[in-house]
């Protein structure tokens, strides 16, 4: 039922109870685990390319971190985990990855907001669930 | 007043601009520049003989990085388009907003030089960031619109250094003496760095900054600028710095820490929100024809370059922007006394549009399809396609 599990991973405290579940479900259903990382914008009108190369750096260790977290998780399950790091809006970009990989199911951590802010703008869990082409899962 | 708490004030700004550029991804540099705007209007902030040392190194070094950081073998590469796009790039927009100042703001002839050169150039920092977004830095046409950013960069500081300089012994010595260090520096640099990088005692930055001083020293002494042979240094040292990425952070911590900072706010603080007001019909006349001018040179070109609609517009629209070069050659204008604080907030205020207009515009309306985010477009010309439409 479960051939592909896609993990949605912003290295937060959410996302990182979205990996244990999304290797829990791996490991049960002996399915392929996959983790995305959405890189977002680099500083908007920089000045120089070193402000843009230092936040880029600053990025790389960041997602160094973050999938190294994620492939301890998955190791503790005994499943193996593709990490992704792509580029763009998070929520355009893991649409578009999880529609191209053909995942089954996205898993997703759920990040709370004030009311004010859900109200306004909505949540990045809420709109994902919205416009996911599978079947969504959220950690909390 | 007390230099100690002076220096506090102004580092308070600019902690206050990193602050907020960690929460918005803003650049830093065009942060410190808003609160130094903010700090002269509103807290009376001024300069000072130290703080003018520090912003004017500051823009010595910025200039010299912007420099360094050509890829010298894609430069090479893509001569000939990357020479055709930049100069164009540069022309049009010198020679429209001169004429424009000129002609119909009523700007004397220098005051309207100055214009023509601060809104000639094209932000290498913000096409450059979009590149990498886009995975297009990688790719052949990437590393042309990047060298042809370069190439504009160029111009405009050869017209700064050349428009307003003494034609008299001072600038036959500068001329001779940069030449004579731009040609021996690859292989001396080289073996000075072999030699002695890496000690604790940073040889190798005391050497640069040697280099920067000796020759931004005679540039003035000839009515030149100083920035002219920093960035003109850092081209021939940036083969060099690919090689040395340890002394480049080494260098940024120093840069954006101490340097660039008091170059930023003193850039804003000298900016007059009355006289924004009053200019600001001005100011958006003046933005228009940078913008118009661009694309009339950029637009074509790209078309030339078989880039799709959507990617010629966005391409143009990057191009299009400015920050650090335009507000290094206002500020250059203003020091010299060639433009007053009124035509120095003008432009200032249209090189801070132009970093954020044409960038809002591209991102919101002519972002590249989705597909072009993540990986390199297939519709990418190979090399020699882009050279021969050259």
């Amino acid at each position: 039922m479960l051939d592909k599990i896609l993990v949605a991973d912003d290295g937060s405290a959410g996302a990182r109870r979205a990996v244990e579940m999304a290797a829990d479900l791996a490991a049960r259903y002996q399915a392929q685990l996959h983790s995305v990382t959405v890189e977002e914008e680099l500083p908007r009108y920089a000045a120089t390319m070193d402000e843009v190369d230092a936040v880029q750096e600053q990025k790389a260790r960041f997602f160094e971190r973050v999938t190294a977290e994620a492939q301890q998780i998955a190791a503790r399950y005994g499943v193996e985990i593709e990490c992704h790091v792509i580029s763009g809006h998070e929520v355009e970009a893991i649409i578009r990855f999880c529609t191209e990989g053909g995942f089954d199911l996205l898993v997703l951590g759920f990040m709370g907001h004030s009311r004010i802010f859900e109200r306004v703008w909505g949540s990045t869990s809420q709109t994902l669930t919205r416009l996911a082409p599978c079947s969504v899962l959220v950690a909390k | 007043m007390n230099q100690w708490l002076v220096a506090a004030v102004w580092v308070a700004l600019a902690l206050a601009a990193g602050l907020i550029s960690v929460r918005t991804a803003i650049s830093v540099s065009l942060l410190e520049l808003v609160l130094g705007v903010i700090g002269g209007n509103f807290l009376h902030l001024q300069t000072t003989d130290w703080t003018s040392f520090l912003a004017g190194f500051g823009a010595i070094l910025l200039t010299f990085m912007a420099g360094a950081e050509i890829d010298p073998d894609s430069l090479r590469k893509h001569l000939r388009p990357s020479l055709a796009i930049g100069f164009v790039s540069f022309l049009l927009p010198f020679l429209g907003a001169m004429a424009f100042a000129r002609h119909v703001a009523g700007w004397d002839a220098h005051s309207s030089q100055i214009a023509g050169i601060a809104l000639s150039t094209t932000s290498v920092a913000v096409v450059y960031a979009v590149l990498v977004e886009t995975g297009l830095n990688r790719t052949d046409l990437g590393k042309l619109i990047l060298a042809a950013c370069f190439i504009t960069d160029l111009g405009t500081v050869l017209a700064l250094g050349i428009l307003f300089a003494n034609y008299d012994l001072w600038l036959l010595a500068f001329v001779l003496v940069t030449a004579g260090v731009l040609a021996i520096l690859p292989r001396a640099g080289k073996w000075f760095f072999a030699r002695y990088a890496g000690r604790v005692s940073e040889l190798e930055t005391k050497f640069l900054f040697l280099l920067l001083f000796a020759l931004g020293g005679m540039a003035v002494k000839a009515n030149s600028e100083a920035v002219l042979p920093a960035y003109l240094l850092g081209l021939a040292m940036a083969g060099l710095f690919l090689q040395h990425r340890e002394m480049v952070r080494r260098l940024r911590t120093t840069v954006f820490a101490l340097l660039t900072p008091f170059y930023f706010i003193k850039a804003g603080l000298l900016v007059s929100l009355p006289a924004v007001i009053t200019g600001a019909a001005l100011i958006g006349l003046l933005l228009g024809v940078k913008l118009v001018t661009k694309a009339v040179g950029v637009y074509p070109l790209a078309g030339a370059f078989r880039l799709p609609r959507r990617e010629g517009i966005y391409t143009t629209l990057l191009m299009s922007t400015g920050l650090t070069f335009g507000t290094i050659s206002a500020l250059f204008g203003y020091q010299r006394g060639f433009i007053s604080q009124s035509q120095y907030t003008i432009l200032v205020t249209v090189v801070i549009g132009s970093a954020v207009i044409p960038t809002m515009v591209a991102q919101a309306f002519f972002r590249p399809a989705p597909a072009a985010l993540t990986s390199v477009p297939e519709n990418v010309p190979h090399l020699a396609e882009v050279q021969e439409h050259a």
